[in-house]
């Protein structure tokens, strides 16, 4: 079974491909069953491995690598081709994701058969559907880093495909951009991250790096460097702080979307890497303490936000980004196992929650909580699977993320107690915002009468999917906690020298307790406030604390930091490209050709005035010359010539021969004869 | 015949043919011209099976005195490194032609200049002689000059004369660099692979000035900064046709250069000179983006991408590494199918709208999907999508420029971000939103758009899914480059 783990990815991906290629565009085509066969089919196969995994029937972690590609690479100096391979390693976190993964692309595609039937691109959404699926997969199985990264890239592809589905509207190609350049942002940072991988360990493989560190050939200020920088791409994808900005801007994407990429699977993707690469965190005690404290910053200030806002999908994504800062933390507190159960429990009751919301604003067309209320009896189904999903999500004891939050804390508390502190109060804030929804939602008086009768519980292809999820949401967290199955089959398995010990719980029972009454106070809070049909003491409270209220809806200023760094980007562009038409271009080039052109003109002037003129004057005075002499001799006898010719020879003679005395005789003689016989012969006749 | 001579001087016998044709018959001036370039590119597609991926030597060597008194020879053949080129040349070239069926200005004449030209181009890379290497670089100039000059954009004339006397005040240069290693070896010679041997009575004072002298006339064709501002002139003004040409091919003239005569002959003045050029490459990678992203008509954004890719190639190059020769040398090809794709596309756009300006179009996805569809890919190749050409080539160039150069290349990574987003600003102020009714007529891609496009998509995605194919074709080569630096 494992030797064919490679077609998880592989089916899918042609799946999509089909889709895409097959067939035209048609409300009622039936491409979206190729799509939801294929997801089944890796679901199978995922679900059998899991449970060989379970029973031991196999040993895990498998890995197989094919080649790629080959290209020059240098090792001690001397050139060599390497071998760049692709492959697979499922080991028991792997294999966790693969079910988490599939089960929720399964339910998902199910759920959208109905949500969005007569969409016009239909199709379209169901190969990217499947084509984030396959990324996704992809991402989940590979040996290789490089790959991974790749499959990391091809799902925020996927992501900004489909957040930007709607493109027709104004927002969602917004939101898209951002979501891909947010997300691109910390991907430059586990860009580098892999340079320096490679450039340490000369290969991308995972088992290799983590046969490198394990030997100690890690420098320490490498793996922190390392670190920091996965930690930097997971911050974009998983929207830890600050990074998170996008997340609540994702929601423009069709809700089934939501659900699967946004909060069950792709952002989660950060948390997996990091678990991936733990052996590189592990001897960095640096990046594990960043990891740490930004997973507990995420977890705080995101339940803040989401306290305040009014529309129902926004107060799922922050709380996404809360609970992903829960994992973030726990990992960074050497909760391996905590922070993945954590992920387990946390997608299966989080995309039913969004599906819940996807299913009341099929029914009512709006997001805004404010315009619901007294939904519950009009949508039972819904009602009844958004409690699963709060009970589980506020950690009510029994249902899932009662026990995952609870080995959390724990691991958190023996960690560092004020990352307890911060993460006890966080889970008090997140009863209380979930059943401010439900109150909103579903309870007290309707408010928009429209909008009221209009309601009516959702068709079977959306129940169904909740009925699942909420069988999950309630009873997988006690499932797989049971004798500790889940750490049993996900864990980390120390590196040599290290300490085994960080696994083992030493957090005082009564902790639990605690904070399990403290959520209940939430609740009763949220119930005060947002029980009754009319919110007149929140709407007090917040007119009284409008400062702070105002810093939560404006999510602390970071929008607003990120834009201005946008502008800055773009005032350095605008400026370079300035610098590019005007100094380069204009002055350096344009200004050389001008000082040729200048050049030429002064050569211009130059030869005109002077050289010429000289040439001209040399001429003119042969013209002129000529002319005299032809006055001289105008009368055209030969014998004149001879004597005038006599004479200048005399005259020449004269001025070159050496100037002895009968020489100057001689010719003297000769040109007086010369003269004479002229003036004789010039007589008239 | 030998096949390097036939590959090359087919496109000059269409050339000819074309000339001999009466005006009227436009449709046998394409046919011809389609015919001699097809049979190079088939010419060329067929070496890819006797290529010997095993040695780093010449392969289908000719030689033949040309003007013996002072030994120039015509000297062709091919290697690892100019191979590729070749291939990329007469597909480019072909797929060129394509694009310009459309053109009904003087027909013959621009076909004639444009198989002139793919002479010239072809001729550069298999060269082994340095005044032949030189003759071939300067044809290249003539038909340039007047296919921009003649069917260029408004400011055609002062974009051609603005590119041929750039390009000639580099060549100059390189003549002299030329003439200077000729006198210097001893005996003179021209022949390349006798001047790529060791010289160690060569300076290093005269190695670092005749490197200058031959950068100069390469860095002009790369182009590196400071040396770019024809380029995004000459696309703006330049048709389609000629655009695709400019950026696939008559750029890696400049970096082949580098690497081939530059790098092997002078390598004391090449490791003078690799701190500026980390240096160049960095503004060429960052400032090129910068200088894109401050665009608003999308032929000039394209060819300001061009020189950020290009940045990628010198950075490539500086790392002197195996890997980031690996890099350069791959992206050359990448860069070249990708940008085709992406002038076409703006072409496309062009012809139909009159503008590129992107502020004037809105929600055309909705109108044109499928040439939406192609564009986004073309842009997220140009952006480095994994899965896409673009992705592995420019991975190489920086794995092989980090292991030297960190700090430069972390600052480089800016340009990737940059990249991504000036391309989805044009996405999205383009394609999606509400669809500007200007547009509602637009129609999607003609055969003849489609015919051009399709084998730079399909290779597009296959060389990056999998660019092994074209890695093995260097792979030797490049091993062979590295061991002859210390």
């Amino acid at each position: 079974m494992l030797q064919h783990v490679y077609l998880i990815p592989l089916i899918p991906l042609a799946a999509s491909i089909l889709i895409l290629l097959g067939a035209k565009e048609d409300p009622r085509s039936p491409m979206p069953f190729l799509g939801i066969a294929a997801t089944g089919w890796c679901l199978l196969q995922s679900i059998a491995i899991f449970y060989g995994a379970a029973t031991g029937a196999l040993s895990l972690p498998y890995g197989a690598d094919w080649r790629w590609f080959s290209f020059g690479a240098t090792a001690g100096g001397k050139p060599f081709l390497y071998d760049m391979p692709v492959g697979v390693l499922i080991d028991g976190s792997a294999a966790m994701m693969l079910v988490v993964v599939t089960l929720v692309s399964f339910l998902v595609q199910v759920y959208s058969l109905s949500y969005m039937r007569g969409d016009p691109r239909f199709k379209r959404y169901y190969a990217y559907l499947s084509f984030f699926t396959a990324s996704m997969l992809g991402l989940v199985v590979s040996s290789n880093l490089l790959v991974t990264f790749s499959c990391w890239e091809l799902v925020g592809f996927s992501s900004y495909m489909l957040i930007g589905f709607w493109f027709e509207r104004p927002d969602p190609p917004y939101a898209a951009k951002k979501a891909f350049i947010t997300t691109k942002l910390g991907d430059l940072g586990l860009y580098l991250a892999l340079m320096l991988i490679f450039c340490q360990v000369g290969s991308f493989q995972i088992p290799q790096i983590r046969e490198f560190v394990a030997r100690g050939f890690m420098p320490a200020a490498a793996a922190t460097a390392i670190g920091l920088g996965i930690l930097c791409g997971a911050a974009g994808k998983s929207a830890q702080f600050p990074l998170f900005i996008w997340l609540p801007d994702a929601m423009e994407g069709p809700t089934p979307v939501s659900a699967l990429i946004h909060a069950a699977t792709m952002v989660a993707a950060g948390i997996y890497l990091v678990a991936r690469c733990y052996f590189i965190f592990a001897i960095s005690p640096v990046a594990m303490e960043t990891v740490a404290w930004i997973g507990a910053i995420t977890a705080l200030l995101a339940a803040t936000m989401a306290m305040v806002s009014y529309d129902i999908k926004r107060v799922l994504a922050f709380s996404t980004v809360s609970q992903l800062g829960f994992m973030m933390c726990a990992l960074g507190s050497w909760g391996f196992s905590a922070g993945l159960f954590h992920l387990t429990t946390h997608a299966a009751f989080k995309a039913l929650l969004f599906l819940c919301a996807g299913s009341v604003i099929h029914a009512v067309h709006t997001n805004d909580m404010r315009q619901m209320g007294n939904l519950d009896k009009k949508m039972p189904i819904t009602f009844f699977a958004t409690l699963a999903g709060t009970f589980a999500i506020a950690g009510i004891p029994g249902f899932s993320g009662f026990f995952s939050k609870d080995m959390i804390l724990e691991r958190v508390f023996e960690h560092d107690p004020r990352l307890f502190a911060i993460l006890a109060f966080s889970a008090c804030l997140t009863a209380f915002y979930m059943f401010r929804l439900v109150f909103m939602t579903f309870l007290g008086q309707e408010r928009d009468m429209d909008r009221y009768l209009h309601a009516h519980e959702s068709p079977w292809p959306m129940t169904v999917p909740l009925f699942v999820l909420m069988a999950l949401a309630a009873f997988s967290g006690w499932l797989l906690d049971r004798g500790e199955f889940f750490t049993r089959l996900v864990h980390f398995e120390a590196l040599p020298g290290q300490a085994a010990a960080h696994e083992a719980a030493h957090a005082p029972a009564y902790l639990t307790w605690y904070v399990t009454a403290a959520v209940f106070f939430a609740i009763y809070l949220a119930y005060r406030l947002y029980g009754g049909s009319n919110f007149r003491e929140a709407e007090s409270i917040k007119r009284r604390c409008a400062p702070v209220f105002n810093l939560l809806e404006r999510r602390y200023y970071l929008d607003k930091f990120f834009l201005a760094l946008v502008g800055l980007g773009d005032q350095a562009a605008r400026l370079a490209f300035w610098i590019d038409s005007e100094v380069v271009d204009r002055f350096f080039v344009d200004g050389w050709g001008l000082l040729m052109l200048a050049l030429a003109r002064l050569c211009h002037l130059f030869d005109d005035n002077i050289i010429d003129r000289s040439i001209d004057g040399t001429g003119g005075l042969s013209v002129s010359l000529g002319g005299t002499l032809r006055w001289i001799v105008r009368r055209g006898l030969v014998q004149e010539y001879l004597l005038w010719s006599a004479a200048v020879m005399s005259v020449l003679t004269l001025l070159t021969l050496p100037a002895q005395r009968y020489c100057l005789g001689a010719s003297v003689g000769l040109g007086l004869l010369a003269i004479l016989t002229l003036l004789l012969v010039r007589r008239p006749r | 015949m030998n096949i390097l001579s036939l590959i090359t001087f087919l496109p000059l016998a269409g050339a000819l043919l074309v000339l001999g044709l009466p005006r009227e018959s436009k449709r046998a001036v394409q046919v011809v011209a389609l015919l001699s370039s097809g049979l190079t590119l088939v010419l060329s597609a067929g070496l890819y099976f006797l290529f010997d991926r095993h040695t780093s030597g010449m392969q289908f060597v000719e030689r033949v005195p040309w003007i013996p008194s002072i030994g120039v020879q015509y000297f062709l053949g091919v290697d690892g490194l100019s191979y590729p080129l070749v291939l990329l040349t007469a597909l480019m070239s072909f797929v060129s032609l394509v694009a310009s069926l459309n053109i009904v200005k003087r027909v013959k004449e621009y076909f004639f200049w444009f198989l002139i030209l793919e002479v010239g181009m072809l001729g550069v890379f298999i060269s082994l002689d340095l005044v032949l290497f030189y003759v071939f670089w300067e044809i290249t100039l003539v038909p340039m000059y007047f296919l921009i000059g003649i069917w260029g954009g408004p400011k055609k004339e002062y974009a051609a004369i603005k590119f041929f006397l750039y390009t000639l005040t580099g060549s100059v240069f390189m003549l002299l660099g030329i003439l200077a290693v000729y006198f210097k070896s001893d005996p003179h010679t021209f022949d390349l692979l006798v001047l790529l041997q060791a010289h160690p009575d060569w300076s290093a004072r005269f190695q670092i000035l005749i490197f200058l002298a031959f950068y100069l006339g390469f860095a002009v064709k790369v182009p590196a900064f400071p040396f770019h501002t024809w380029l995004p002139l000459a696309h703006v003004e330049a048709p389609t046709a000629v655009s695709v040409v400019l950026a696939a091919v008559l750029l890696k003239m400049g970096v082949y250069g580098i690497m081939r005569v530059s790098y092997g002959m002078l390598p004391l003045g090449f490791q003078w000179f690799l701190p500026f050029l980390v240096v160049i490459a960095v503004i060429n990678i960052v400032y090129g983006a910068l200088c894109a992203m401050a665009q608003t008509d999308m032929k000039k954004m394209v060819a300001y991408s061009s020189i950020n890719h290009m940045g990628y190639c010198l950075l490539g190059i500086a790392g002197l590494t195996v890997t980031g020769f690996s890099g350069a040398m791959l992206q050359m090809v990448n860069h070249g199918l990708i940008t085709g794709m992406l002038f076409i596309l703006v072409g496309v756009i062009y012809d139909r709208a009159h503008t590129r300006d992107i502020n004037a179009f809105g929600g055309l996805a909705a109108k044109v999907p499928f040439y939406a569809g192609l564009m986004s890919l073309a842009c997220f190749a140009s952006l480095g999508l994994p899965g896409l050409a673009g992705f592995v080539s420019e991975l190489l160039c920086f794995l092989g420029a980090f292991a030297r150069w960190k700090v430069y290349t972390a600052v480089s990574v800016i340009g990737i971000l940059t990249t991504a987003a000036f391309f989805l600003r044009m996405i999205e102020k383009v394609f999606l939103g509400p669809l500007n009714p200007k547009w509602d007529k637009l129609t999607d891609l003609d055969a003849r758009e489609v015919c051009a496009l399709l084998p730079l998509v399909v290779l597009t995605i296959l060389l990056g899914v999998y660019p092994k194919p074209a890695l093995d074709l260097m792979n030797a080569t490049v091993v062979h480059m590295a061991s002859l630096f210390k």
